[in-house]
């Protein structure tokens, strides 16, 4: 089960490579979410029940509805839709994706261990590269936005290959989304405008 | 007083000023909250060695820094309320709310003796900051707020992969905690390869907090827009707690086998910094962001010092503190200097010895000590650093950095001549709104003149508390 998870939450990240529009970047993060949300069920099986309930609403409400949600309404406020207005273009997005997932399967099985899912470990690195990638192609804040959420989900994964040992990480990790999560989407989403003019005036 | 006497009590005076209705109250409770500050830190030193609330000790390193931090919150409250008093109610509670927020998470964050409570409070102190450099509420406040925020968050969860590789490290041990003294038993015996890639991220993550290459843009566009008074606690508060987060981790991994791959990390690190200052230093057209770079500048050095090791290890702690003290009366004065030219681009400013005799001497005499040209206290921390390297035959990173210093020098001594001699090149015809007070520079004179004293006699308690801080390295 957990092996389809993972390899589904890889298809969405190859997907958002090549996704065209915001809209479908926001649809896949709240399917990301929801992997997540199944991930956590099937693996976090030793931790206690309230830590479980709290990660799991964690996953299923912030990250498979809220963040989608905002996004949304930060799209349709800014009226910015189309992904590659001011990025690379597509093609060559998935190019550097594929080369990260092929660097993410080396490192994952240079660093294999026996304390640790090496399969869990290749997407948490790919997923962590994918989204540093998403920041440093694109201009548009809101493609940072979507980058820096992709990266959290990466902490997730990370943290979840040693959750049954260190509970509390994952809550610390759970932490962050909700407090920077909600106040870089919440207050700036809002309030920047699209124009990446705006954002240059702070020069040597 | 208790840690978490000084924890409540500082919740609840936030609390009380977000809700307060007057500036007189929010002013009264701010000052409470500095005798209170300083109160904690003095006592401080009667703890030394303590553990309190599980996750804090008062350890040399922690006692030391909230003592300088005591000592440059109380310039800053002093200033702050100069720079807010013209602001409306809820703008001056906001500010000085998130004021105290930061003060007392910095603080929390030198007592930890926990990597992931250290990192929670590293990540409130970026939410308060940013509420800061957002006082003003211009375009460029925004911008600035915008990267600050985007750019920390990545570093902080960036760090928290570090973290989460450190606990990869602990996987099947006995160790279960993220303390650092775990760390550093488990690091004995731990994969190399997982050790290295954890303290390259939370390098890389704390990073932002210390304004240390590649991550120190965040602290360039943050201190030039922040208020002054906020600039001057950055530099000096927040740049220390990502200073001592990067410390203790070192320190932790000191005993592995990683230990020679981390010294030549912090020396590339430190060279790339010096280089980064030096040639945006060179170019500079704005004061505050020109400081900004001597920060990253003295952060390279520290950078290097640790990883030269030796005499290296006591000059990192003695130039962190020297550098608080400088710096945080440099960003303050360019407040005095904003208020008398209406500007801090280099191009408007002139004349300021003429205009304003007291703040001229004392721009002066800080940039000496910036500068580290004798009597600056600087001039001992670099001579020892550069003893470190000539007896370990870093020759290259010894002629290296000593030029991109002479560089530094050359930048800074130019740009602030200009602004105290020669008359600016864009008359701005500005007139002063409000009369500065001569008296505004003592905080910056005292400032200068421990760091001036600091060069002739380091009392006992300091040399004593800098060797038992810097022990854990010399093991």
């Amino acid at each position: 089960m957990i092996n389809y998870l993972t390899v589904m939450f890889a298809i969405t990240i190859v997907y958002m490579a090549i996704a065209e529009r915001y809209k479908v970047y926001a649809r896949l993060l709240g399917i990301q979410g929801l992997i997540l949300f199944g991930m956590t069920l099937s693996e976090l099986n030793e931790i206690e029940i309230t830590n479980l309930i709290f990660i799991s609403l964690e996953t299923l409400v912030f990250k498979a509805m809220v963040v989608p949600y905002m996004l949304n309404r930060i799209i349709i406020n800014t009226k910015v839709l189309k992904v590659h207005n001011e990025a690379l273009s597509g093609f060559y997005e998935l190019l550097l994706i594929i080369i990260s997932l092929l660097i993410s399967i080396f490192m994952a099985y240079t660093l294999k261990s026996p304390y640790i899912d090496t399969v869990f470990l290749t997407i948490a690195f790919f997923t962590l590269f994918s989204g540093l990638i998403i920041i440093v192609t694109h201009r548009l804040i809101i493609s940072h936005l979507i980058g820096f959420l992709v990266l959290e989900n990466s902490v997730f994964i990370f943290s979840m290959a040693i959750g049954n040992e260190m509970p509390m990480l994952i809550n610390i990790g759970t932490l962050l989304d909700i407090f920077v999560g909600v106040l870089i989407l919440g207050f700036f989403g809002m309030k920047l405008k699209p124009n990446i003019d705006e954002l240059t005036m702070l020069k040597d | 007083m208790d840690l978490n006497v000084f924890f409540s009590v500082s919740a609840v005076l936030t609390s009380i000023i977000l809700f307060s209705g007057n500036k007189y109250a929010t002013k009264i409770y701010v000052i409470l909250y500095g005798l209170i500050h300083a109160v904690f830190s003095v006592l401080s030193w009667t703890k030394i060695g303590k553990t309190e609330l599980t996750y804090f000790t008062f350890d040399s390193l922690a006692v030391l820094f909230l003592t300088i931090l005591s000592l440059v919150v109380s310039a800053v409250i002093y200033h702050g309320f100069i720079y807010v008093s013209k602001d409306e109610t809820r703008k001056y509670n906001i500010y000085h709310a998130s004021l105290l927020i930061l003060v007392t998470c910095i603080s929390g964050a030198y007592l930890s003796n926990n990597l992931a409570a250290l990192w929670i409070f590293a990540e409130s102190a970026t939410l308060a900051v940013a509420g800061l450099i957002y006082h003003d509420r211009t375009k460029m406040s925004l911008e600035a707020t915008w990267k600050y925020i985007f750019l920390s968050s990545v570093g902080i969860a960036i760090a928290f992969i570090g973290i989460l590789f450190i606990s990869m490290t602990m996987e099947g041990t006995i160790y279960n905690d993220l303390s650092f003294s775990s760390i550093s038993a488990a690091a004995y015996s731990a994969k190399p390869l997982y050790l290295k890639i954890a303290f390259l991220f939370i390098f890389v993550g704390f990073g932002t907090k210390m304004e240390i290459f590649p991550m120190h843009t965040v602290g360039i566009d943050a201190n030039s827009v922040a208020p002054s008074p906020v600039g001057a606690l950055i530099s000096a508060g927040l740049v220390n707690m990502g200073f001592i987060t990067l410390f203790r981790i070192y320190g932790a991994l000191s005993g592995s086998e990683i230990f020679g791959w981390m010294n030549n990390i912090l020396i590339l690190v430190g060279l790339l910094s010096l280089l980064m200052a030096a040639g945006y230093m060179l170019k500079a057209k704005h004061l505050k962001r020109m400081l900004a770079y001597s920060t990253l500048e003295n952060m390279g050095l520290v950078s290097i010092a640790l990883g030269v090791g030796g005499k290296g290890y006591y000059a990192a702690v003695l130039l962190l503190i020297l550098h608080s003290f400088i710096k945080s009366g440099l960003f303050i004065q360019m407040n005095l200097l904003y208020r008398k030219l209406g500007t801090n681009k280099l191009d408007e400013c002139g004349r300021y010895l003429k205009i304003f005799p007291p703040g001229a001497l004392v721009l002066i005499i800080g940039t000496i000590c910036i500068m580290a040209i004798p009597p600056s206290g600087l001039f001992l921390t670099e001579m020892m650093i550069f003893q470190a390297l000539i007896e370990d035959q870093k020759w290259f990173v010894l002629i290296v950095s000593a030029f991109l210093i002479c560089c530094i020098i050359y930048a800074l001594t130019i740009r602030i001549m200009h602004v105290v001699f020669s008359p600016p090149r864009v008359d701005l015809n500005f007139i002063e709104e409000e009369k500065v007070s001569p008296l505004e520079t003592v905080s910056q004179i005292v400032f200068f003149a421990i760091v001036i004293i600091l060069c002739f006699y380091q009392p006992v308690f300091l040399n004593d508390m800098i060797r038992q801080s810097v022990a854990v390295l010399l093991k």
